[in-house]
């Protein structure tokens, strides 16, 4: 164990001799990472994004542009207008961390993707716990080929609507969904998700409802708190397994997002990513290169 | 009427000139004094429906106050500088005249349930005028892109493509921007 903390100080942090189920994880410090900053988003479905009298860039949205072409380097200033309560947020949190910076990195090899999140635990609001089990979820989604409407331009918006559960006056039963659903059509979005308190890794998708499995593609999900650092590590199989898994294809790209519902948090209340495009062996924001 | 037809037997020519001339720079001075005093924030605001509302809201903005002291005042957005455009905004402002003698805006509450009745006049208004006043200092010539943040810098780049102007992105930036706007309104 000492022997791994020092090699996570320069830099290298080095599976072997952990006794994790990561044998065939890659040598993350070889693996480039992309910085991408979390925000908390409020009230923003996909409706009020796309709404020109709330939102300035609901006519750069109709031309095509994708909300990072815009807000990529702002994140963390519209998580601290969005948090404070200045902007579309009716219920603010004493305390919330207004946006998270996470390192994110990629690589595959024959059978599998690998993806690694790593974050500083942000200080706790002390607000009541949304989720008692989980002190911290992280999720990420995955498109392909813009099948599902603006999914090539607002990544998780595409899920996120003004009737989801935990939004102003919704129903506590509708949960995330896209337009115009159908598995066999492939417009949906494939879900993965870890737990930090179960411990435990969820393979859903997002269709016409939102389901936390029927996916066969996650073949781990482990996650660990290092003094103030999370490291999360996702291996799914590149090939599609169950229902609502996305294929995956060396020179491809795919719509990508990911969220963090931290301090116990539910529903709404994440933090979130822009939509962003992960490459495999491909030119991207992330790229996954074969190891 | 036939006296103001013959020539002055009486005067001289060079008398009746030069008090002619005289009158006409008293007449045109004393206009000129007027127009200008009507063209200042102290003016603007000596009446209360333009203080307590809009002029508290304009204070909170960048117009107002900012990192290089510059600032615009009501008329520099509102009035424009170049003698026929003034004029004509000047004869149509005298409607206002009006307003405040009914008292049309009197109250926060009259004046809310008229604000966006109000802000559509003035940013058609200034649409019409490709936001000639907004152009009196800003200009996309003299405006550096790479200098701007990301998205302000997409945005521009969008509006100079797209033959836009100022005020179709730019409502609100001055006072709040009125309940009930639509997505009309935004393009």
């Amino acid at each position: 164990m000492k022997k791994t903390m020092i090699a996570a100080a320069v830099g290298t942090v080095l599976a072997l001799g952990t006794g994790s189920a990561l044998a065939a994880a890659p040598d993350w410090g070889k693996v480039e990472a992309k910085d991408i900053t979390l925000f908390y988003p409020g009230v923003s479905p996909l409706e009020w994004i796309q709404k020109g009298s709330a939102h300035g860039g609901a006519r750069a949205l109709k031309k095509g542009e994708t909300c990072a072409d815009c807000h990529h380097e702002e994140t963390s200033d519209m998580g601290k207008k969005i948090a404070s309560g200045q902007k579309i947020e009716p219920s603010p949190i004493a305390g919330k961390a207004a946006f998270i910076p996470v390192k994110v990195q990629a690589a595959h090899d024959a059978d599998n993707l690998y993806l690694r999140f790593s974050w500083k635990q942000p200080a706790a609001s002390g607000a009541a716990k949304m989720d008692d089990k989980n002190p911290v979820k992280i999720a990420f989604m995955l498109e392909s080929g813009g099948k599902v409407e603006l999914a090539d331009q607002a990544g998780c918006w595409a899920t996120c609507h003004t009737d989801s559960r935990t939004m102003p006056d919704a129903a506590d039963t509708k949960t995330k969904y896209v337009k115009g659903a159908s598995l066999a059509e492939g417009k949906f979005y494939d879900l993965y998700q870890w737990r930090s308190g179960e411990k435990k890794g969820f393979d859903g998708h997002v269709a016409d409802t939102r389901v936390m499995e029927g996916g066969s593609a996650l073949v781990s999900a482990e996650g660990k708190q290092d003094g103030d650092t999370w490291t999360v590590v996702f291996t799914r199989k590149l090939a599609a397994g169950g229902q609502g898994d996305v294929a995956l294809e060396a020179g491809k790209t795919y719509n990508f997002g990911f969220a963090i519902h931290d301090d116990s948090a539910a529903g709404r209340f994440h933090h979130v990513s822009l939509g962003y495009k992960l490459g495999i062996d491909a030119k991207a924001d992330i790229t996954a290169a074969k190891q | 009427m036939a006296r103001l037809r013959r020539p002055s037997t009486k005067y001289s020519l060079g008398g009746l000139l030069s008090v002619g001339i005289l009158l006409g720079v008293l007449f045109w001075g004393g206009f000129n004094t007027v127009l200008e005093a009507t063209n200042t924030e102290t003016f603007c605001i000596s009446c209360h429906e333009m203080e307590e509302n809009v002029y508290q809201e304009y204070k909170e903005t960048i117009h107002y106050n900012n990192r290089t002291g510059v600032r615009a005042t009501c008329p520099d957005c509102h009035v424009p500088k170049e003698w026929t455009h003034k004029m004509i905004r000047k004869v149509q402002a005298s409607r206002e005249v009006w307003g405040k003698l009914t008292g049309s805006i009197s109250t926060p509450e009259k004046f809310e349930a008229k604000r966006l009745t109000l802000a559509r006049s003035e940013w058609a208004r200034m649409k019409a005028a490709d936001s000639r006043e907004c152009r009196n200092c800003h200009g996309f010539e003299s405006m550096d892109p790479e200098k701007q943040k990301q998205r302000a810098r997409k945005q521009h780049e969008m509006a100079i493509e797209d033959k836009m102007t100022c005020i179709d992105c730019h409502k609100g930036i001055a006072h709040h921007k009125p309940e009930g706007m639509t997505d009309e309104d935004e393009e």
